[in-house]
């Protein structure tokens, strides 16, 4: 099995990656100063909390299994955590960001409860509902919450003395968050958490056959999901600097899934493709209003039913496909692996 | 007494699937489980290993009662059991499902996970080799990193084996480990479960095969109609009128 | 305890809950038959109630067609629609929960906004095809168009339990729904089984959303609050199963009307979900018991 021209192939392949990787990483540096205006600045520091969000719920339900459907509402206490504490006690940014993963995280736990009596569809609805819950509670609590009216006057964070006040330099506060996201998501998922998070997904009780506590896995799945919702909401807050309820009602929440189902569920890196493609889609769409949800629906409807694993699948199937093969490799042979190995007897 | 198991009775509403069995596994043993289908012989092993709650008996493993605790604690208790339809993790490959056993042997914790990178790497580096042995004990080592599910059949009965071995168990369930296999890979079972039992673990096996069954274990018992009919020795067990009657019987009034 | 506003509240609840029984009557039946859990039964619930008002209203060239002719044009328009869209779901139904949920909403949403494009965002009062003095029986006030709704629900779930025990397509249908592959062994069109179930379920739909229409107001954007609710009610009794969405209908709508008339009116929507999610987590097959499929 020795593929003469393997070598320089595979060479050829990492510097390509390598040097994808590098543009990739100067146009995230650069991008503020390469954007035509502040709305665009804004558009993607929104897409980097949506991406927050969906990372969060890719862990839950991509890899773990769970639904999580009231990431929205998550979101939202966030938020609110964040608003909270800095109008009504003075504090920072700084202090909000781990106060409201906390209180989120908590929050999930409770919604995650249900997990272990209620299988899928059921827990869907109760998810659903508990999300509910929560923005009626978000809703009516006047005093706590300013009610439908909202909180304004968040104040937006500053480093050490240098005011981040502005669509640019907020950016790279979450470019920050973002990468740091992902890189902890990636590393959780890898090793230990990560298979018994999938091995829940695939077969629960085969799971639980191997030594898997599921209960503990399923809450930890809710709360690692909620406290990146958490961190997102506290992002929002400062950065948006007044938040109402109707933000986090369930239409986010399907928002969040759509785009993380678009980028590929199970997949992080779906997380980041589907963040940033729905929310730059939808400012493209915005000028045709109402027909706009018409298209996102049938798109929505086209991609379930065609391409469910979303972008990072057209990629696999692309990758695998014969025609395209000759961009990435001199040898046909080399990135096909052969199941063959029928009735192989002994050892 | 090893594994003791006394008095079990299961009841699923009306139906009675187990009455008053009693059987004990000493150590070391390569203990068989047989009878007619529907015999209660899946149900036995689905009690021990904690899916079910008995309605009544006890079981005890090293002396210990573990009668009605979770399936997982049971397994950390040193049980690992195998599927009768194969039950591997499809999303995963070889290795990972062998590694997805080990988990709860692991002694970093979520922190480390994300604070303290190198030590979660040094210690999945130590899951992966024993891993990788246990592989090469079931001769497929050189499969690890394929999908599990893309395997032949014969292929993934091991992995299943080696799946259930990764969680270092005390004693081995396994649930019609040949069932599908031809007689060159029964044989190839029979030898790896020599050496696994060489290696200090205790096995209890339900099986149809019988000439597996009776070329290999030490001890049998045999179940009908969720009763413990017979017990003993190979040369025992198939004299036993009684054993004969039970199979025969359902052989003559279907 | 004022007696005859406890007996009000209830009657006002039994109401709500009809028309959350109809709807949920479509998620169970749909569910039953083909595994598709329908999150477009919502938008599908305010077309149907469109396909009738318009011909009452006079929307459509001016016509003023009486209220019982509405009401079945409606129905009839929106069975219509549920036989179309059972092509639309054969595929879906096929996949995981979490595609079929989101396809269903992406059809949910194409139906909403169609809609808001073709008569606006802003919706409008229908006017009462019977009198509007409240009437006053044994002391409790009631509206004549809630008897009207909870008369007519009655009549349609006794319908539907008639047409499935007692006629021929009826019982193809019970038995479609429990094996699809038996049922297609013995001759039974499995897809035309559910082109039928789709019809009956729209048009129950269309049905609760012509006669709440005068106590509710009309807008595109009706579906979504009723569709989850609807939904709720069907998990709450048991997905699948007809009396169980009956039941969780009615009491979704007593509950609802219960915590808004004593307990407090903005937490409403919040106590009738927690109780959902507590009567699931003590009974995770809900009241009933859910009832599922055997798919193809």
């Amino acid at each position: 099995m020795s593929y003469p021209a393997a070598g320089s192939a595979r060479k050829r392949l990492t510097i390509a990656k390598a040097l994808a990787l590098v543009v990739v990483g100067c146009v995230l540096l650069a991008f503020p100063f390469i954007a035509q205006n502040r709305y665009q600045v804004h558009i993607i520091n929104m897409a980097g909390i949506y991406i927050l969000i969906s990372l969060g719920l890719n862990i839950a339900m991509g890899y773990a299994g769970q639904f999580n459907l009231a990431m929205g509402a998550l979101w939202g206490v966030g938020a609110y955590t964040a608003a909270i504490l800095n109008t009504k006690l003075g504090v920072p940014f700084w202090l909000n960001l781990p106060a409201s993963m906390v209180v989120a995280g908590l929050m999930g736990a409770i919604v995650g409860l249900p997990s272990f009596k209620v299988r899928s569809h059921y827990l869907a609805i109760v998810t659903i509902g508990l999300g509910e819950v929560i923005n009626i509670i978000l809703v009516n609590e006047q005093r706590l919450t300013g009610g439908a009216d909202g909180i304004s006057r968040i104040q937006m964070p500053s480093l050490f003395g240098f005011p981040i006040n502005t669509d640019e330099r907020y950016y790279y506060l979450i470019l920050a968050v973002v990468l740091l996201g992902f890189f902890v998501a990636r590393q959780i998922l890898r090793h230990r958490i990560g298979r018994s998070f999938r091995a829940i997904r695939d077969d629960c009780q085969a799971a639980k056959a191997m030594g898997v506590n599921t209960a503990y896995y399923q809450i930890l799945a809710f709360v690692i999901s909620a406290a990146y919702a958490g961190a997102a909401g506290a992002l929002f807050a400062h950065l948006n600097t007044y938040i109402s309820p109707d933000i986090f009602e369930f239409s986010s929440t399907l928002f969040i899934m759509t785009m993380t189902m678009v980028g590929g569920m199970g997949s992080l890196v779906g997380s980041i493709v589907g963040g940033l493609a729905l929310p730059v889609l939808q400012e493209y769409l915005r000028v045709i209003r109402n027909w706009q949800l018409v298209v996102y629906g049938i798109s929505i409807m086209i991609v379930v039913l065609f391409i469910p694993g979303g972008v990072m699948e057209l990629m696999r199937r692309l990758k695998s496909s014969r025609s395209l093969r000759w961009l990435w490799s001199s040898h046909s042979e080399e990135e096909t692996f052969q199941p063959e190995e029928t009735n192989v007897p002994g050892n | 007494m090893f594994l003791e198991i006394e008095g079990l009775t299961m009841q699923f509403g009306g139906l009675s699937a187990l009455k008053d069995v009693s059987l004990f596994v000493r150590e070391g043993e390569i203990h068989g489980l047989i009878g007619p289908n529907g015999s209660g012989k899946t149900t036995t092993f689905n009690v021990i290993s904690g899916y079910y709650k008995p309605s009544g008996g006890k079981i005890s493993f090293q002396r210990r009662n573990i009668t009605g605790l979770p399936a997982y604690r049971i397994t950390a208790t040193g049980f690992a059991r195998t599927f009768q339809n194969l039950r591997l993790f499809k999303s995963m490959t070889v290795l990972e499902n062998v590694l997805v056993g080990m988990g709860h042997l692991a002694k970093t914790g979520l922190w480390q996970e994300i604070l303290n990178p190198i030590a979660v790497r040094r210690e999945e580096k130590g899951f992966v080799q024993k891993a990788m042995k246990l592989l090469e004990l079931l001769g497929i080592a050189n499969l690890a990193e394929f999908p599990a599910t893309s395997l032949s059949y014969g292929h993934q009965r091991r992995v299943e084996i080696a799946r259930a071995l990764g969680t270092d168990p005390k004693i081995l369930l396994l649930d019609e480990p040949a069932a599908g296999l031809n007689e060159v890979e029964s044989e190839d079972l029979r030898e790896t479960l020599v050496k696994i039992r060489e290696s200090g673990v205790t096995i209890f096996l339900i099986e149809h095969d019988m000439k597996l069954v009776m070329g290999m274990c030490d001890v049998i018992t045999v179940l009908d109609y969720g009763r413990k009919i017979a017990e003993g020795s190979c040369e025992h067990v198939s004299s036993d009128p009684v054993v004969i009657e039970a199979y025969l019987g359902k052989e003559e009034h279907p | 305890m004022n007696i005859s506003l406890f007996l009000q509240t209830i009657i006002g609840g039994i109401g709500i809950g009809s028309l959350y029984a109809l709807i949920a009557l479509g998620y169970s039946m749909v569910y039953r038959s083909m595994g598709l859990v329908n999150f477009a039964q919502g938008s599908i619930y305010m077309v149907g109630t469109y396909f009738g008002i318009i011909w009452y209203m006079g929307m459509v060239m001016g016509l003023h067609v009486p209220y019982p002719v509405a009401l079945v044009i409606g129905i009839l328009l929106n069975a219509v629609l549920g036989v179309l869209l059972e092509r639309v779901f054969r595929p879906l139904a096929k996949l995981d929960l979490m595609f079929m949920l989101l396809g269903t909403i992406g059809l949910g949403f194409v139906l909403d906004n169609l809609f808001i494009i073709i008569f606006g965002a802003e919706g409008f009062a229908v006017d009462s095809p019977l009198p509007n003095a409240p009437l006053e029986i044994l002391g409790v006030k009631v509206l004549p168009q809630m008897l009207l709704l909870i008369g007519g629900s009655a009549l349609l779930m006794i319908g539907l339990q008639v047409f499935l025990k007692r006629t021929r397509s009826g019982k193809a249908m019970r038995a479609s729904a429990m094996d699809n592959e038996i049922a297609s062994a013995m001759g039974i069109p499995v897809n035309r089984m559910n082109a039928l179930t789709l019809a009956i379920g729209s048009g129950l739909a269309a049905a609760a959303g012509i006669l709440a229409a005068p106590i509710v107001y009309v807008n595109p954007a009706m579906g979504s609050a009723v569709g989850l609710k609807g939904f709720a009610a069907a998990i709450l009794g048991g997905l699948g199963s007809i009396p169980g969405a009956i039941a969780g209908g009615l009491l979704f709508g007593v509950l609802e009307a219960v915590s808004a008339g004593y307990i407090s009116s903005s937490y409403t929507r919040g106590i009738a979900f927690l109780i959902m999610v507590v009567v699931l987590m003590v009974k995770p097959s809900g009241i009933v018991g859910e009832v599922t499929v055997e798919k193809v």
